[in-house]
């Protein structure tokens, strides 16, 4: 589903910064991968690119088979749309727009109607026990509300892919378990995911855990979640 | 992609931001309310002094006698000037002249069966009405039959007619007789008053008062002219015409009395010039009030597109293409363009409008003589239009840029922007 080849990232500021060194990596399709690492290793980078929120210097991405490199930006804009979903630690909810508003703008810039917008975006605030918060807006939710309507809207356009950049990081451990559990439901319908996270105890959630340190992917190893004790805090 | 849902976010996104829609739609409708204002006080004053003049043809002259203020030829100074029937040939013999209107002007008693009322009582030729502006509001002017059949008949003014017909009960004037200083004439018709706004006067045939006063004297003549267009001819004609009245009545042809000659020609030449020159100025305020209008539309664009980096970052994120935001901006600004410019556009219209309608009931501004200075105060619609769709684009341009700068910033960069 994603196949990163030799991925260079540079950040040309006040001095050069190369961030990415050399990515390879592999994610097959149902896959769910977390990505862990120092504070300034890079996660948020490679996820960036990963979700053509930005470009990178060399290298050669594919995302579901289609090369992606040097995209206009409305070619971009339809990858996005059609086979990415994002979930940020900040939610990234546009605060002028009810719940309901913000899960159906996805679909708006699909082009479906009005109507099965807003039926649509219903349907996926009720699986996340949203329904009654529907007409709110993102200042009358909780984090872990936002959370779910932010995880609502990745999901309305059906995308293949889930990108999540530290989804609990701002968290409590409670709601971070809620969301870590609504994330791995989802993945269980056949939806790629890679969430990038420093908390281990939500990497240990994931099947593989991919380490990076200085630009370059020190080790990617292998979990199985279900070992993990859920009764357990997991931060 | 102009859909009910295009609008939707449009208008919330006005709504949303309040103050600022509202600060500049209000520098827009502003804008377009003063320049609308500003025009039509321009027109209102130029169509209230030329109104003075719009119903007297333009090729005419008017010589007045006066007194002289140089010695010339043994004559001393402070001699008066009087016309006689010799500056009628001398005007008729210059080819430039088309006719000459001479007034035999009288002071008269006016009795019409109990009433009788002291008027200035002219006698004057046809064209007299042309070169005056007469305005006949019932029955007829003097006209040629008159004048060879020497007919004793009269015009009497407006106000004159009103306090007959007041006084007497009668239903109009017309038809009945009259006794002008001891003689009966036939009132023909009823003018308005002369421009200057003189009141009791009453005109006969200039031949029936030549018969009757045996005049060789005039206070006052005039003429009409051909073949003069310009100022510079005019100018030239004028001189001509002074060296040989000078010489006619023996007084220096540099002095700058004796007779006055007044050139309605040249007086219109000169009022319109002024006129261009008010216009010239007041469109000069006007576009410099447009084009604030739009460094207003266009900083206050670039400031809200600024505001909402974020949230176009979001919306790039979730698959906005840049067609879309682009267009969402500029037609933002082009509503608010629209719609404030719009009303501007309304209120100035209606507030002149409605100026214009007070002073036509009123009879428009007027200053002590009665000459009016200000009527109409409207402004071409045309003009109104074309200045509001310049707005309007302008204010599409002034979004245009900022709308582009935000397009092609890469989504991270614009979510992360603080
Ligand atoms: N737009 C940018 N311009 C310049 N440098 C940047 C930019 N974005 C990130 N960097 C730098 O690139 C490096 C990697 O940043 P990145 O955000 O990918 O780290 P991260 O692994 O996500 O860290 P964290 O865990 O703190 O989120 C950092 O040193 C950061 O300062
Ligand atoms: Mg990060």
């Amino acid at each position: 589903m994603i196949k990163l080849e030799n991925i260079h990232k540079t950040y040309f500021g006040a001095q050069p910064l190369h961030v990415l060194k050399g990515i390879n990596l592999n994610v097959e399709e149902g896959e769910m991968v977390s990505i862990m690492g120092a504070s300034g290793s890079g996660k948020s980078t490679l996820l960036n690119i990963v979700g053509i929120l930005d470009n990178y210097d060399d290298g050669d991405y594919h995302l579901a088979g289609h090369m992606v490199k040097d995209l206009s930006e409305n070619q971009a804009a339809e990858f996005r749309n059609k086979y990415i979903g994002f979930i940020f630690q900040s939610f990234n909810l546009i605060p002028f727009k009810t719940a309901l508003e913000n899960v159906a703008l996805p679909l708006f810039y699909q082009g479906v109607g009005r109507k099965k917008r807003n039926a649509l975006a219903m349907e996926y605030l009720d699986r996340f026990g949203l329904k009654d918060w529907a007409d709110h807006y993102p200042n009358e939710l909780s984090g872990g509300q936002k959370q779910r309507v932010s995880i609502a809207r990745a999901l309305v356009t059906s995308p293949k892919i889930i990108l999540a950049d530290e989804p609990t990081g701002a968290l409590d451990s409670k709601t971070s378990a809620e969301v870590m559990q609504i994330l791995r439901d989802v993945n269980a319908t056949g939806i790629t995911m890679v969430i990038v996270t420093h908390e281990r105890g939500i990497a240990n959630l994931t099947r593989k855990i991919v380490h990076l340190k200085d630009g370059l992917i020190e080790s990617i190893e292998e979990n199985d979640p279900d070992k993990m004790d859920f009764t357990k805090e997991i931060k | 992609m102009f859909n009910r849902d295009f609008w939707s976010e449009i208008f919330m996104a006005l709504r949303r931001n309040k103050l600022r829609t509202v600060l500049t739609g209000f520098a827009i409708s502003w804008g377009i309310f003063m320049l609308i204002i500003l025009l039509s006080a321009g027109n209102g004053l130029k169509n209230g002094v030329t109104s003075n003049f719009a119903d007297r043809i333009k090729n005419t002259y008017t010589i007045w006698s006066s007194v002289t203020e140089l010695p010339y030829k043994g004559h001393k100074a402070g001699r008066y000037i009087m016309m006689t029937n010799k500056d009628i040939q001398l005007l008729e013999s210059l080819y430039q002249v088309e006719e000459v209107s001479p007034v035999i002007s009288k002071w008269g008693t006016l009795i019409f069966g109990e009433k009788s009322r002291s008027i200035g009582f002219n006698g004057v030729k046809p064209i007299y009405k042309n070169i005056e502006g007469i305005k006949v509001s019932e029955g007829r002017f003097i006209n040629e039959n008159d004048m060879k059949t020497k007919a004793k008949v009269v015009l009497i003014d407006q106000d004159t007619n009103d306090e007959l017909l007041r006084t007497t009960g009668e239903m109009t004037m017309i038809g009945k007789t009259v006794f002008i200083n001891g003689l009966s004439f036939t009132v023909v018709g009823v003018c308005k008053a002369n421009m200057w706004g003189e009141r009791g006067l009453a005109y006969a045939p200039y031949t029936t008062m030549q018969t009757i006063y045996n005049e060789n004297k005039y206070y006052q003549m005039e003429f009409t002219t051909k073949g003069l267009d310009t100022k510079e001819e005019n100018e030239a004609f004028k001189a001509e015409l002074k060296r040989k009245l000078a010489a006619l009545h023996e007084f220096s042809p540099d002095d700058r009395r004796g007779v006055w000659i007044d050139s309605q020609m040249i007086d219109s030449l000169e009022t319109m010039k002024i006129f261009n020159t008010i216009n010239i100025f007041i469109w000069i305020i006007g576009i410099a009030m447009l084009i604030s209008g739009v460094v207003g539309v266009s900083n206050i664009m670039r400031i809200t597109v600024k505001e909402r980096t974020n949230e176009i970052g979001i919306r790039k994120a979730l698959g906005a293409k840049p067609r879309s935001i682009l267009l969402s901006i500029v037609m933002e600004s082009l509503v608010i363009t629209t719609i404030f410019g719009y009303i501007g556009m309304i209120c100035g219209i209606g507030v002149t409008e409605l100026i214009g309608m007070a002073m036509e009931s009123s009879g428009g501004l007027s200053n002590g003589n009665g000459m009016s200075v200000f009527v109409d105060p409207t402004v071409d619609i045309g003009i109104v239009i074309s200045a509001t769709l310049v707005l309007i684009v302008s204010g599409v341009a002034a979004g245009f840029a900022p709308a582009w700068n935000s397009v092609k910033v890469k989504p991270i960069e614009a979510m992360n922007y603080r």
